[in-house]
């Protein structure tokens, strides 16, 4: 096996078009790895001024009404993460700004693409765009070459007169192949690290290792596969042809319509719709027999029976205060019940493509390379949901001020103080952590382990009957 | 009569090879699933557009209901008075809507990624959160539709490239090449085009089909009849392109496998490559803006407008509208206060209106760099064209945008008028409002 490994790499070595084909690879792949670098620098550098200075406004506020600042309210921006310069993900489509205020659950407004015309449809040249797209058909050549150039010579005849094992020479050359495009990936990987050593910690270290992980076993499934067919179809064109279909099926075609398919399946609202059904649950009440004008009585009842007095005037609070952050509470479980909703059709949505990888392993490893990268939607819901418990955490803290800051039932001229302004905590976003996505996306890999262990046993058992003599 | 039998002679090997028919079938298929891709987003957003209208229609009987019966606030908000102009056009809903075009059949382009309904206000700009793109999964905006346009654009190579790429190579490997060359002595090479002509008119006629088959999905064949045929030509352009490309590899190659892998390296060039770099070089030299001085203007802008001295305020305001100077309410000092403070969306509008200039000439200097990648970017230039053709391209929503700051301006600038004026609403006046604030300015 060691040495049809070796063989077939000494081959490969001499090979001079292959050696020019390989060198502009490394090339690109070693670009693709500086630029993307060199994007997360220039987005770390956008997003860490446009923190600062929003941060820097709210902290300048010299005095301001509580409520008057809910409304102020500030920005969040979304960070880029260590190996979004591999795989972008979704980022390019999501927008990167969001308004933190009083009443109002936002959503991320301003997107990349939304600010020039159409260029890339398959993004941009990242790692992954390479390493999926690319690096797979060059294997699917050397592959159908490296049985085809033996069938044609009449040296596979000859290997196999001398004693070779067909199923030993088929799973070497596959190995061989494989290390081939492992170490293209290798090599990006590393560069890309070696570019990021400073920001590099062990739950980066982690997502890397199944990244690598991930488009090792799609690689091989590619190069066994291909190698199994170009041996079991007697037409050499036809195999390459074969190959080459699948290839577009599998990385253009499924991914496309499994996506269109499955949001079909579990649809949307539309936003018209979604925005109506929350603003009736806030005013008329979730069940509908609730409005809010009943539920605002009620709550100054209680609050009144609390403090032993008979009229706000004598609360030694500002009921307003108070107020706002129930209305607030009974926002929260508006959006909690209709974003939840979508979160839940969204994951509907992604466990439906997630199957999708039984019959096409290149849609989990789409998958697992987005989610292990960290620029997925889940990762991007991640961050919604953390900004949101930040905004409720934000206006609490506003409200609490106008309920007990000193301020009386209807005084709202009422005003803050700068101290107070600063002492309200900045959004720092906590990474999602690796265990997460391995859970999210252990269906991803167990399918892309199933198809190894198909091609595995196709090469084992699907060719050791072949007549080649 | 010797091309003929060229072409009768390819015609039997195309119908005799299992692969080529299957391309083809799979091509049809996927262009037909395309072509009802856009359909569906047509209908969907027609759909949404009579649910709006439906809602704005509830809202104005309801208004025109309150001026018939001399109805001066609703019961709920006693502190509302419709009879003046600043309540009678806070309540008047007025949306502008960008119709999809019958033609969104061919390609979505970019219709996912922006509003296409929008409320207009006198405090609304066309940068509001509102105007984001509908609720849609991320990542299957992420992997594209699957629109005619994307069959087009990159799978059309494909289709030609497993048309085309064992002619001539396949005769040379099999040794049969020399006996053509008997046959067609020095015209050889009108051996090799008539047959990849062949191609061509499958192809060309299939889109046809598949053309005039989208443009019965939305009635395009009557609505933009003319955008069908450029639609048409655009295709039949992109198609011969390809196969002239596709034509000079086989003329110079040698073998099926090097064919094969150089118009496969000329797809993945153009149809990857060459675009990621293209967006990759923008997103580092001009990344995304996050709209701050557009934050700061929205957020910030009235109050640093109240913050200034009232004669400045009132200068400013008599600058944008030189008429209201002289006008009842900037004679009488109290009313003036009332007037000034009502008026304040005319200065922010104002304000924002530069800063938005600022933000579109930047989102057009990235454009004009993606534009001037075209000679060396074909499929993005006729992606663009495309989506210029459906009205999903960029421009159109810039153009929409543009739309929505004309109402806006039109809004503003007659409720500033009728406030320094004095004016009162009523039924007649109200109906005027209504007009006139969906009517575009010329």
């Amino acid at each position: 096996m060691w040495q049809i490994i070796t063989n077939e790499w000494r081959y490969l070595s001499r090979t001079k078009s292959l050696l020019v084909i390989s060198f502009s690879f490394i090339i690109i792949l070693l670009a693709a790895a500086w630029l993307g670098y060199k994007q997360n620098k220039v987005h770390e550098k956008n997003y860490a001024e446009a923190k600062q200075y929003v941060r820097a406004e709210w902290e300048s506020i010299k005095e301001m009404n509580p409520h008057g600042a809910a409304h102020y309210g500030t920005y969040v921006f979304k960070p880029t993460q260590v190996l979004s310069g591999l795989d972008d993900g979704v980022n390019a489509i999501t927008g990167n700004v969001l308004r933190v205020e009083g009443h109002v659950q936002n959503e991320m407004v301003h997107s990349e693409a939304s600010q020039m015309q159409s260029v890339s449809k398959f993004g941009k040249l990242k790692g992954a765009l390479l390493l999926q797209y690319i690096v797979p058909l060059l294997l699917i050549f050397l592959s159908y070459h490296a049985i085809n150039s033996e069938k044609q010579s009449g040296r596979l005849k000859m290997l196999i007169f001398q004693g070779s094992r067909l199923r030993t020479l088929v799973v070497g050359k596959t190995i061989a192949i494989w290390l081939y495009g492992f170490s293209l990936l290798l090599l990006t990987i590393l560069v890309y690290l070696i570019f990021h050593a400073a920001t590099m910690h062990t739950d980066v270290w982690l997502r890397t290792f199944l990244l690598l992980f991930s488009y090792s076993v799609y690689y091989f499934i590619l190069c066994g596969l291909t190698l199994f067919l170009s041996l079991r179809i007697q037409q050499a064109a036809v195999a390459l042809t074969c190959m080459l279909t699948l290839w577009v099926v599998w990385s253009i075609f499924m991914p496309n319509i499994l996506q269109s398919a499955v949001s079909a399946w579990h649809p949307l609202p539309s936003r018209n719709v979604f925005k109506q059904a929350m603003k009736e649950d806030r005013s008329k009440g979730i069940d509908g027999h609730n409005p809010s004008e009943e539920r605002e009585k009620e709550f100054r009842k209680e609050v009144l029976a609390k403090y032993g007095v008979d009229s706000v005037e004598k609360l030694p609070i500002n009921i307003d205060g108070l107020l706002m952050q129930a209305d607030e509470e009974y926002g929260n479980i508006v959006w909690d019940k209709h974003f939840g909703e979508l979160r839940n059709t969204l994951a509907q949505q992604k466990q439906s493509y997630q199957l999708g990888g039984i019959i096409n392993p290149f849609i989990s490893l789409q998958n697992a390379s987005m989610g292990f990268a960290g620029s997925d939607n889940y990762h991007h819901q991640h961050y919604l949901l953390q900004v949101e418990t930040y905004r409720r955490m934000f206006i609490k803290m506003l409200n609490d001020k106008h309920a007990f800051g000193g301020s009386k039932s209807g005084d709202w001229d009422w005003k803050a103080d700068n101290a107070f302004f600063k002492s309200v905590p900045d959004f720092e976003y906590q990474e999602s952590p690796i265990q997460t996505s391995l859970t999210l996306y252990l269906t991803d890999i167990a399918w892309l382990l199933f198809w190894f262990t198909l091609v595995f046993i196709l090469l084992l058992f699907g060719t050791h009957k072949l007549t080649v003599l | 009569m010797k091309y003929l039998s060229v072409l009768f002679f390819e015609w039997k090997h195309f119908v005799r090879n299992p692969f080529k028919v299957i391309a083809w079938v799979l091509f049809v298929a996927a262009a037909i699933y395309g072509l009802h891709n856009g359909a569906s987003l047509f209908n969907k957003q027609q759909k949404e557009i009579e649910a709006i209208y439906k809602k704005v229609k509830e809202q104005y009987e309801k208004n025109i209901d309150y001026y018939q019966k001399g109805i001066k606030s609703p019961p709920d908000r006693p502190w509302v008075d419709n009879t003046t102009p600043f309540w009678a056009i806070w309540n008047l809903p007025t949306y502008h809507i960008k119709q999809p075009e019958t033609t969104m059949v061919y390609s979505i382009g970019q219709a996912e990624q922006f509003g296409f309904y929008k409320q207009i206000s006198v405090w609304a700009s066309p940068y509001d959160a509102d105007m984001a793109e509908e609720i849609a999964n991320p990542e299957r905006l992420q992997v594209g539709t699957l629109d005619f346009s994307f069959v087009i654009l990159y799978l059309t190579p494909i289709l030609l490239l497993l048309f085309v790429y064992n002619i001539k190579s396949t005769e040379s490997e099999q040794g049969f090449l020399h006996l053509v060359q008997v046959q067609w002595g020095a015209n050889i090479q009108a051996w090799l085009i008539a047959r990849i002509v062949f191609y061509l008119l499958i192809l060309l006629l299939t889109l046809t089909l598949l053309i005039v088959y989208g443009a019965t999905l939305t009635k395009a064949i009557l609505f933009a009849p003319e955008k069908v045929f450029q639609t048409l030509l655009i295709c039949f352009l992109y198609s011969t392109g390809w196969l002239i490309l596709y034509t000079i590899i086989i003329r110079y190659g040698t073998t099926l496998v090097s064919n094969t892998l150089q118009m496969i390296g000329l797809w993945l060039l153009f149809a990857f490559i060459i675009p990621s770099i293209v967006l990759q070089n923008i997103s580092i030299n001009k990344p995304v803006n996050l709209m701050l001085t557009f934050i700061d203007a929205q957020r910030d802008g009235r109050e640093k407008i109240f913050a200034q001295a009232d004669s400045v305020i009132d200068k400013q305001l008599f600058t944008l509208y030189p008429q209201i100077e002289n006008s009842p309410m900037a004679k009488d000092s109290i009313s003036r206060i009332l007037a000034r403070n009502f008026s304040a969306s005319a200065l922010v509008n104002h304000q924002l209106k530069q800063i938005i200039e600022e933000i579109n000439n930047e989102n057009e200097s990235k454009n004009s760099i993606i534009s001037s990648t075209y000679w060396f970017n074909p499929v993005t230039f006729f992606q663009n064209t495309l989506n210029h053709v459906s009205g999903t391209h960029y421009a159109n929503y810039q153009h929409y945008r543009h739309q929505i700051q004309q109402l806006i301006d039109v809004r503003v600038a007659t409720l500033t008028n009728d406030i320094w004026f004095n004016a009162t609403v009523d039924l007649k006046k109200y109906q005027q409002y209504t007009q006139q604030f969906q009517t575009l300015p010329n």
